[in-house]
């Protein structure tokens, strides 16, 4: 499987994250997104003409959409990240993927612009943002009110791996986290999965390892 | 509603959101601190700010008793003192090297900070335990009229139609926000709480829509 | 507060390779300019009501100025040596002071904690001594015999190796540093970060790399420093005060951040203030 990919694009980050979690070995090819607009090059334009990355290629099929992309992955390699099969939790699965969108538009679109320069509206993206994070943590908070610690059930999906990079990296875009505590925890949950990757903008959790013990120190300080 | 001088206990985070071995950021009147709780349990609020290069200490890991900074990973126990200097190894941080840290205490399910050391214990709200918090676009006056009552010391209590009676505690921040604190009476179903959560987004529309017309003087 | 000192100097204003006869507007310490293409292809900067602005080409990038600069755009002699591939990393804006952005760019003791299992990792923190100067005939802030042991130093490097490097500030808002060369023991790669200060809490960052990599694809190289430089901008917009200190007092160095010590004592003798705070509060 080959990933077309920009190490900064949190849509292609959704990729490699849940290619890591699923142990699917992925080969990826770079992308000059920034500051070379690649993407919108003919040989990329020719494969993908939405002129849109991530995009995934397994011998015949061609995947544009991250949404499919995830599903494809878990159903190859990780069938319990598509969910339990039940109706309700499916049609979460399936809202919480039309939701990422959405973040990617309002949260995404703020980042472009406070950090790559790109245009647009940051009065309405940022508040478009802070809607979507406050429908999220009313939500998390539901479905811990019924036992559960991610959107679908108390297992993770897809449809945390697909709204995780957006909002994880919204202060990117001047849109703060701190509010939302239970956006926080959900956070940390995903970060603290066995074979979770970082993306650059999102730390490692040093708190997941014991402090080492010091090097001898080799020279005086 | 509750008062903000910096000699009272201020309700900044609910147990609930800070397990053990993290850290979080929490707003007080004399300033930004990072609120973190040690592997044993214990709490801590402590300046959010590394005195080395002014780095968030909010942002950083806890390891044990003791708070790490994200940035070059200076570590401060809970009364403050840098304990380690990663850069140096062998180096015992010298005593000038530490974090301001206020008095904080839980009670309830309901983490309270002050400024100095008050003689008293924060007040418990006797039947009621919390819920969620959220924070509004709106001042206090706004949420009032909302609400239709007049907030008092321990907050206000307010009923939705359908929904259960939920307390309020509200904490004005800067920026005309209001950070609120929900609570619940204990007996209340996870649907009860489920409800009640959507009775306090509610509220906040309601007075966000007042203050976002004018406000109230 | 913009001084006559940071006025008069030569600041990074937009990538040569992408410029055109539309151009690009944007800000230099508050004051709004507009960078593009003449019709010989040559580029041209304005400022306010028109007002053309000094000009110049180099590394790739152009560079203008507010005031009147003395000298010419510092000089990298290893950008002329042959079989060196350039990259134009491509602008990152950062909501912090321009002064902070090259302060980080000085720094190692985080490397095992923001570039973690890249340019360091635990438990190999440690920064031993090195040698700082300032360099009075050039008037540039040095650092030499800097080391640190790092598990993937650059996209050239096949394991973990202790990297030597070289600090170097010739201007308040750039830093160059230099670091060994896999591929060419006894050369250094060159990676420099050119910051256009737009206000002084916010400015444009362009990193510029000089290299002897024949090897790695040009985009591999883009992205290892777009994520080094990343994983910096959560850190720099949240350091408090916004501005950097001048005066000792608000923050504690130590042996490790003397090229820093040093370049806050260089600006404070240039009067080089715009993204600084002078009185400890």
């Amino acid at each position: 499987m080959k990933l077309y990919d920009y190490v900064l694009s949190p849509s292609c980050y959704k990729v490699r994250l849940m290619a890591a979690l699923s142990g699917v070995k992925l080969e990826i090819r770079p992308v000059d997104f920034h500051p070379g607009a690649e993407h919108r090059g003919p040989e990329l334009m020719a494969l993908n003409p939405e002129g849109s990355i991530p995009i995934l290629e397994d011998g015949d099929l061609i995947l544009t959409e991250s949404s499919a992309m995830l599903g494809y992955l878990a159903a190859r390699a990780a069938p319990a990240w598509l969910g339990s099969g039940a109706p309700e939790e499916t049609a979460r699965i399936q809202q919480w993927l039309s939701f990422s969108h959405r973040l990617t538009a309002n949260l995404g679109g703020a980042r472009l612009h406070e950090m790559l320069l790109r245009p647009g509206d940051i009065g309405a993206l940022q508040a478009n943002g802070i809607a979507a994070l406050r429908e999220l943590e009313a939500s998390l908070f539901e479905q811990k009110m019924r036992g559960n610690r991610f959107l679908a059930s108390d297992l993770p999906t897809i449809a945390d791996i697909a709204c995780f990079p957006y909002v994880a990296l919204a202060p990117d875009g001047g849109v703060s986290l701190d509010p939302y505590p239970t956006i926080r925890l959900w956070s940390r949950a995903l970060r603290s999965l066995d074979n979770f990757i970082e993306m650059p903008g999102i730390h490692r959790l040093h708190e997941l390892k014991p402090e080492p013990r010091p090097m001898p120190g080799r020279g005086v300080r | 509603m509750l008062s903000d001088k910096t000699d009272t206990w201020v309700p900044v985070a609910l147990s609930q959101d800070l397990p053990t071995g993290q850290a979080m950021p929490a707003r007080t009147p004399a300033g930004p601190i990072a609120l973190w709780r040690s592997q044993s349990g214990r709490l801590a609020a402590s300046a959010d700010r590394c005195p080395h290069r002014g780095m968030r200490l909010s942002h950083g890991f806890v390891r044990g008793e003791a708070l790490s900074c994200i940035y070059h990973g200076w570590t401060y126990s809970q009364a403050g003192q840098c304990l380690r200097i990663p850069a140096h190894p062998s180096l015992t941080p010298p005593e000038t090297i530490r974090v301001a840290t206020r008095s904080v205490k839980e009670a309830g399910g309901i983490i309270w900070v002050a400024d100095g050391a008050p003689d008293d214990n924060p007040p418990l709200f006797e039947g009621y335990v919390p819920l969620r918090s959220l924070t509004a676009r709106a001042g206090c006056s706004a949420l009032s009229v909302a609400a239709g009552t007049k907030a008092a010391v321990e907050g206000f209590v307010w009923q939705a139609p359908g929904a259960p009676a939920i307390r309020l505690l509200p904490i004005p921040q800067e920026a005309g926000e209001t950070l609120i604190h929900v609570l619940v009476t204990a007996d209340c179903s996870a649907s009860e709480r489920i409800a009640a959560s959507r009775a306090a987004e509610s509220l906040r529309r309601m007075a966000e829509r007042i203050e976002a017309k004018g406000g109230v003087s | 507060m913009i001084d006559d000192a940071m006025r008069d100097e030569w600041y990074p204003v937009g990538l040569f390779s992408r410029l055109d006869r539309d151009g690009r507007e944007t800000t230099l310490m508050g004051g709004p300019i507009k960078v593009a293409l003449d019709a010989n292809g040559a580029a041209k900067v304005t400022g306010e009501n028109g007002r053309v602005l000094p000009v110049s080409v180099r590394y790739g990038h152009i560079w203008s100025s507010l005031g009147e600069p003395k000298k010419p755009v510092f000089p990298i002699p290893e950008a002329d040596q042959p079989g060196r591939r350039f990259v134009d990393v491509g602008v990152v804006r950062v909501r912090c002071s321009p002064l902070r952005a090259v302060e980080n760019f000085l720094d190692i003791a985080h490397f095992p904690f923001v570039h973690t299992d890249i340019l360091g990792s635990e438990p190999h923190t440690e920064v031993e001594n090195y040698k700082v100067e300032i360099r009075e005939e050039e008037d540039e802030v040095w650092a030499t015999q800097v080391k640190f042991y790092q598990p993937q130093a650059a996209k050239s490097a096949s394991g973990g190796i202790t990297t030597e490097y070289m600090y170097r500030v010739p201007a308040p808002t750039c830093s160059v540093l230099y670091k060994t060369c896999p591929p060419r023991p006894g050369e250094w790669d060159v990676i420099a970060l050119f910051v256009q200060p737009l206000a002084e809490d916010l400015c444009d960052v362009w990193p510029w790399m000089a290299l002897f990599d024949d090897e790695t694809p040009l985009t591999d190289l883009i992205h290892f420093q777009q994520t080094i430089f990343l994983q910096d901008r959560s850190i720099l917009e949240n350091q408090i005060p916004r501005l950097l200190p001048l005066d000792p007092g608000m923050e504690i160095p130590t042996r490790a951040d003397l090229t820093s010590v040093a370049y806050r004592r260089w600006l404070k003798r240039h009067n080089y203030t715009y993204g600084a705070q002078l009185v400890a509060q």
